[in-house]
Formats: C-alpha cells, sequence, structure tokens
C-alpha cells in the first residue's frame, strides 16, 4: 500500500458541488438525545435484544421530551449484527414505545456509519421539508448476536420444503454431513480479504508507522475524558439507566499508560516487532442503543424543546481497500476534506472534533495522513498537507475506547454528545461553535457531518 | 375485613415446596378440605425487601412479548407474589381445599411503576368467602410495596373457586351469573399454543402446577390435556395492549373456558376512545376459532 502515485481525488474532483451553488435549506436541528449505557458484550444486557435496547433508549428519550402518543415524522435506526426476523427492527420498536403506533419507520445499515447515516438521512428529509420532527437511531447487541445455520443445513431445509415425495425427502437428507449441523456465528472479517478489521487496521497502523504508546495515550485519554464527563453530569441529559448499569461498562476511569502498557498485542501480531495494538487501545464487542431528536426550528419551538444546534451538511467517502490501495478505515480521511472544502473550512475553523475510535490507531493514522504533504498532494489534491487537528478539541468526551462501541448506535451517542458540547460551549462564549464528526465503518466506508451551535 | 397483625416470612416462600407439602400425609386434611370452619384466616403473610432476578425477568418479558423494560410487568408481579398467596392458602386454617381450585377472574391495580432494581414488600390476605352456584369463592389479595413505604404500587385480586365444595352458612348466591352470549367478532390477532406452552411459563414464572406441564401430569389430576396458564394468557393479553396503557393502570380478565394444549387462539382487542380522543380502555377477548367458544375476557384501562 502507498500514499503516492494516484491522481488527484481531492475535494473538486468528486464532482461535488460547490458552497455557492448549494440551495438554501431550512434547517434541521438537533433537540437532543437518549441513549442507554453501553455495556461490555456478555455483560449487563447478554439477554436483551436489538429490539429491547432500541426501545428502551427510545422510551427514555419519549420521556424526557413528552412525546408520548406523539407522531413524529419518521423513526430511522439500525443494526449491524441483525437477525433476519428483526426485518422491521426500527418499527417494532417504535410500536412497542410510547410514540404513537402512526409514527413511520424504517431501518437502515451501513455498517458503523449507520448512525450517523440515519442522521443525515433524517436531517435531509427536514431540511426538504418533507418531515417536521425525526429521531435517529442504532443499537447493536454483540453478546445477542444472531447464529446462522451453515450452507448445507440451509440447502437441504430449503430443498426438503420444495420436495414432494418421501424418496425426495430421503435422498435430500442424506446429504446432511455432521459438520452441517454446527452453527456459524457472525463474524467481523471483510467478505473481501478474510481480514478482520482489528488485522486490517494493524496494516494501516504500520504503514502510518503509529507508536504503541501513542495509541495508548488516546486510550487513556478516551477514559479520563468520558470519566470526567460522567463526573460533571455531562450525561445526566443524554442517558437513561438500563439493566442496572448507569455507566458505559467498559469505562476504567483509574486505568493509566502503566496498565495499557502491560496489555500484550491482540492484533498484527504476524507483523512481529510492529504489532502494536492490544485490548486497550483497540474498541471492545459492546451492547448498546442511542437515539437523537431532530426537527425543524418551528417544531422545537412550538413546543419549547431546545435546540442544541444544526446539522449542516455531511459526506460520504468509500476507499480502495481490498488491494491494499488505502487502508479499510480511512475513508473519513477522504470524506472530510471533501466536506469541509465544500463550505470553505479548514481544520482550524473547527472548535470540536468527533473522531470514532474504532482503534487509537485508526483515529491516529488519519491525523497522520492530514499531516502528511506527499498524501495531501497526491491523494487529496492540496498543495501540501491537510492540516493539524488541535489535540485538546478531540474527543472531549471520551470516545469509542473507553464507552464501548455497539456498531450501529456510535453515530447517536457521538452526535447526541457533540450537540449539547457545542451548544454550551457557544453559551459560554457567546458565539457560533462548529464541530465535525467523522466515523469510518466496514467495507471501506466513511461518513463525515458537521455540526453548527444554534 | 381487615387482615390481623401479619404474619412476617423470613423468606418468599419455595412453591415446590407448598406443592410437596399438599401432597404430603399430613396435609390430606387441608387438601381434601375436611376442615370444618367456614371462616378465613384473618392474618396476612408478608415477606419483606423481595428483589427480582434480572435473567428471569428478562425470560418472562420475552415469553410473553413484552419489551425487556426495566418495569416490571404487572403480570411478572403476580408471579413473584405468587408463592406468598399459595402460602396463606396451605394454612392449617384455610377452609377451602387447595387441590383442583380454579381460577375464575384476576384484577390488578397497577398504581405505579415498579423498577427491578426496587426491593419489594408483599403482603397477602384472603378475603371475601361467598357462594358461587358450583361451589365456594374467595378473593387472594396480594399487595405491593417499595420496601419500607406505605403506599402501594401493586394490588392484585384473584378470585378462587373450590368447585363442589359448599361451606356450612355460606349461601349459594340467589341467581347465577348471567352468561352473555358470544359472537366472535372478527380477530385482530392469533396466537399459536405450543403443547410446550405450560412448561414454557412454569420455567418464568415458578408455577410448576402439574396441570399446565403435560398431559400425564395434567391427566394424574384428572383433565384431559394440559391447559394453559389463565396468567400466561392474561399477561400476552396486556402486552398486546402495549405502551399506551401507561405506567398505571387497572387489568382485570374473566377467566371462561380453560386453553387446552396445543391450539389456536384468537384474540381481539378492541380500543376504547374517550371524548377528547385519547386512549381510555382497551378491551380483550379470546375464544377457541374453530369452536366460537370464548376462553377469557377482560379489559385494561387506566387507574
Amino acid at each position: 500500500m502507498s500514499i503516492d502515485g494516484q491522481p488527484t481525488t481531492g475535494p473538486d474532483a468528486a464532482g461535488t458541488p460547490a458552497a455557492a451553488s448549494a440551495p438554501a435549506h431550512r434547517r434541521a436541528v438537533i433537540v437532543g438525545g437518549n441513549r442507554i449505557p453501553f455495556a461490555r458484550s456478555g455483560g449487563a444486557y447478554a439477554k436483551s435484544s436489538n429490539q429491547d435496547m432500541l426501545t428502551a433508549a427510545l422510551d427514555g428519550l419519549i420521556a424526557r421530551f413528552g412525546l408520548q402518543d406523539e407522531r413524529i415524522g419518521e423513526v430511522a435506526a439500525g443494526a449491524v449484527l441483525k437477525h433476519s426476523r428483526d426485518f422491521n427492527l426500527t418499527r417494532e420498536a417504535v410500536l412497542g414505545s410510547a410514540l404513537s403506533p402512526e409514527t413511520p419507520a424504517y431501518d437502515l445499515q451501513q455498517a458503523c456509519a449507520t448512525g450517523l447515516e440515519t442522521v443525515v438521512g433524517l436531517t435531509n428529509k427536514i431540511k426538504l421539508g418533507q418531515i417536521e420532527s425525526a429521531i435517529a437511531g442504532g443499537v447493536d447487541s454483540a453478546s445477542d448476536a444472531p447464529v446462522v445455520v451453515s450452507e448445507g443445513l440451509r440447502e437441504v431445509i430449503l430443498d426438503l420444503n420444495r420436495a414432494k415425495s418421501l424418496p425426495q425427502r430421503l435422498q435430500i437428507l442424506s446429504r446432511l454431513r455432521p459438520k452441517d449441523l454446527a452453527p456459524l456465528a457472525p463474524g467481523t472479517s471483510e467478505p473481501r480479504t478474510g481480514l478482520s478489521m482489528g488485522e486490517h487496521q494493524a496494516l494501516t497502523t504500520a504503514q502510518w508507522k503509529i507508536p504503541r504508546e501513542a495509541q495508548d495515550e488516546v486510550a487513556l485519554n478516551s477514559h479520563r475524558n468520558l470519566a470526567a464527563a460522567y463526573d460533571a453530569g455531562f450525561f445526566d441529559d443524554l442517558l437513561t439507566p438500563y439493566r442496572g448499569l448507569t455507566r458505559d461498562g467498559n469505562l476504567r476511569p483509574d486505568t493509566s499508560l502503566v496498565k495499557l502498557a502491560t496489555l500484550k498485542p491482540v492484533f498484527g501480531k504476524n507483523l512481529g516487532a510492529d504489532a502494536t495494538m492490544t485490548a486497550g487501545n483497540s474498541t471492545p464487542l459492546t451492547d448498546g442503543a442511542s437515539t437523537v431528536l431532530l426537527s425543524s426550528e418551528e417544531w422545537a419551538d412550538s413546543r419549547d424543546l431546545p435546540k442544541l444546534a444544526a446539522v449542516v451538511d455531511a459526506e460520504a467517502a468509500a476507499v480502495d481497500f481490498v488491494h491494499g490501495k488505502d487502508g479499510l478505515l480511512m475513508a473519513p480521511v477522504f470524506a472530510v476534506p471533501r466536506l469541509l472544502s465544500r463550505h470553505g473550512l479548514t481544520l482550524d475553523d473547527i472548535d470540536f472534533f468527533e473522531i470514532h475510535e474504532a482503534f487509537a490507531s485508526t483515529v491516529l493514522s488519519m491525523l497522520a495522513a492530514w499531516e502528511d504533504e506527499e498524501f495531501g498532494r497526491t491523494r487529496l489534491g492540496l498543495q501540501g498537507a491537510f492540516g493539524k487537528v488541535d489535540r485538546s478539541k478531540l474527543n472531549v468526551t471520551g470516545s469509542s475506547l473507553a464507552a464501548g462501541h455497539p456498531f450501529a448506535a456510535t453515530g447517536g451517542r457521538i452526535v447526541a454528545s457533540l450537540a449539547k458540547t457545542l451548544h454550551e460551549k457557544a453559551g459560554a462564549e457567546g458565539r457560533p461553535v462548529r464541530g465535525l464528526v467523522s466515523v469510518c465503518a466496514a467495507g471501506g466506508l466513511g461518513v463525515a457531518a458537521i455540526l453548527e451551535s444554534l | 375485613m381487615m387482615p390481623a397483625q401479619p404474619v412476617i416470612l423470613g423468606e418468599m416462600p419455595s412453591l415446590s415446596k407448598l406443592y410437596v407439602n399438599a401432597a404430603a400425609p399430613a396435609a390430606r386434611r387441608r387438601l381434601l378440605g375436611t376442615h370444618d370452619g367456614s371462616v378465613l384466616p384473618a392474618e396476612s403473610h408478608e415477606v419483606r425487601g423481595v428483589t427480582v432476578d434480572v435473567g428471569n425477568l428478562t425470560a418472562y418479558q420475552h415469553l410473553i412479548g413484552e419489551t425487556a423494560s426495566d418495569v416490571l410487568p404487572a403480570g411478572f408481579i403476580h408471579a413473584l407474589a405468587f408463592p406468598l398467596a399459595m402460602s396463606v392458602l396451605n394454612r392449617d386454617d384455610f377452609p377451602l381445599p387447595l387441590l383442583g381450585m380454579i381460577h375464575l377472574r384476576n384484577s390488578v391495580e397497577q398504581r405505579s411503576p415498579v423498577l427491578f432494581t426496587d426491593a419489594l414488600d408483599i403482603t397477602a390476605h384472603v378475603e371475601n368467602l361467598r357462594g358461587h352456584r358450583a361451589g365456594t369463592q374467595v378473593d387472594v389479595v396480594a399487595e405491593v410495596r417499595l420496601a419500607g413505604t406505605a403506599d402501594i404500587s401493586w394490588r392484585g385480586t384473584s378470585t378462587y373457586l373450590a368447585k363442589g365444595v359448599f361451606l356450612p352458612g355460606i349461601d349459594k348466591p340467589s341467581a347465577a351469573t348471567v352468561r352473555t352470549d358470544f359472537t366472535a367478532p372478527d380477530p385482530t390477532g392469533l396466537w399459536q399454543l405450543g403443547v410446550d406452552t405450560g412448561r414454557a411459563y412454569a420455567a418464568v414464572s415458578g408455577d410448576f402446577n402439574p396441570i399446565h406441564l403435560s398431559v400425564l401430569s395434567a391427566k394424574a389430576l384428572g383433565m384431559r390435556r394440559s391447559i394453559a396458564h389463565g396468567m400466561y394468557l392474561a399477561a400476552r393479553a396486556l402486552a398486546d395492549v402495549g405502551a399506551v396503557r401507561g405506567d398505571s393502570f387497572i387489568w382485570d380478565v374473566d377467566f371462561e373456558a380453560p386453553v387446552f394444549l396445543p391450539c389456536r387462539v384468537a384474540l381481539d382487542i378492541s380500543t376504547v376512545q374517550g371524548t377528547a380522543g385519547t386512549w381510555e380502555r382497551s378491551d380483550f377477548a379470546a375464544w377457541n376459532p374453530r369452536s366460537g367458544r370464548r376462553h377469557f375476557n377482560g379489559s385494561v384501562r387506566s387507574f
């Protein structure tokens, strides 16, 4: 994998409209959010289904903003690990909630970007005037994951359904082999490479030469910032306890660089001395759900509800990771420059960065790419490096390394927390404040969004 | 009748012990109702600081179709209090035979939501011993308070019939209750109840009454097949009514004909709206879709 030798695919080359030509739409605002604390896989939510958790997060949001019996414009959510019986997961959660049963809903799935993409899609509908209010969300359970039957057993069952006679049935059954009876649990391997997400990131980590100590420091800051936010009461109006958890189960307020340094590498071990990714600087498998209430300004005003921030714009990107042109989780590296350029902004114009910590080294690889002169010129089509992220503005209330990462629920966690951070900062400083969200996802996907305080 | 000083039990009595006790020779007198009194015990039984096993709660919620929220379903509280209620019926001075009592009616007032993290004080007593055209009926009342508080969060009244038992001094009611004719409406739902329905409910409720467990165990007690537990059926109807019921409600059910397993049960839930267009009540009825015979009916309304 190399970062050079590729013609420009910069902001202007992608064919995205320039800021000047963008039509003026009305605003879509973030009213607030609610999530349940995230639990480590096999922990407090081990027996709770995706529908249970999404409904719990939704009912907390409904209670917080008085939405009982309200017909919301649309609810969109999703899960990455989803059973086929949950084809209408979000609609079922709505039907089980205190919302009006006449609230429409749809499911969305874009790997780890699911939650953020529900925010993007719904705010676009609000901006277009199609709906006045919306709830975006996401949920995932690594504990209650669907287990499927083997391909051999599946084919036998389907053929048996079609068989007309007993001899036919017996003949079909005779195809069954003992190995066909073993169930298959879902994996996190990329279908096209067979490498797990961690193994993919280990390649990127080595390519950008991200040291172990820097990764542990990102993890430490994540835990410290999240713990401090809890202590300051930041999550009091962003979270509803569930199944006995009142804080994220993965949070380790007392962790230290010394403790993190003792952990053995778990990914990239075939890379020998370069193996730097541990259970401490990688996100654990997690269960949880999040929701965000979105609306037009009029809708929020008419109900005397807060308007924390506006969703200004968003950009999706994808990278050609299959044969290593870019790292699997590096798509936001391209999404963010395109998005900022469309608005005539640079990294210096951002007050708060929320870069999803799939792995500590994912964040650091992105920052390294943006600081790299050659990458900026050859891959981003810029004069030089894209820029430097002020680390004091990064993930200030903690991120996925500390909170955990129930795949589809992460977007909602980030958007609600960032909107609140922007609102508080704008109130304290008496000026508009801007935030950037970046979420990487399996399949070489990435989504970024700009939020602005109100 | 105000209950006298409560009998405070150190822990929730074990249902299986109560059932075994009921079958032991020493309990035969009690079991066969040779007690000669016509007076109910005045004492209530009480257990303090009862806590809920969250795994059991989740299994219950999933079985009856409730979302696994932190709020205890009203039917779950019934199951929680049931062993205590049974311990009152198992007293030496309880005048009716325990075996073969039929659950006629159940009424629950869910006055305020109870969370699984709440410790609970539970009391149970019996009252209102009265005649029935087919025997003698009695109300078993259970009350649930948050531990150490006075306000009742949940109150359940279960009416049981001791069929064929007529006690001295207890008159038959002058007029038998008029059975309303039932014409099955178009169903709003259909339940497919497998033969394991009784066992599945026993596993989450702890009520291993043999008439629900298997054909054999039911036959041993004179039933032709095992039957679904009434509180399982009523709890599923309550779950079907859904979140519209809110946090506090009254949930009534009249059991009419047993549901023999396996079977299909047709269900109708109709919403009654108040003048302001808000929810006032949901009525439910369930019947055998082949015979048209009604199994049970009831309603959920705001408290």
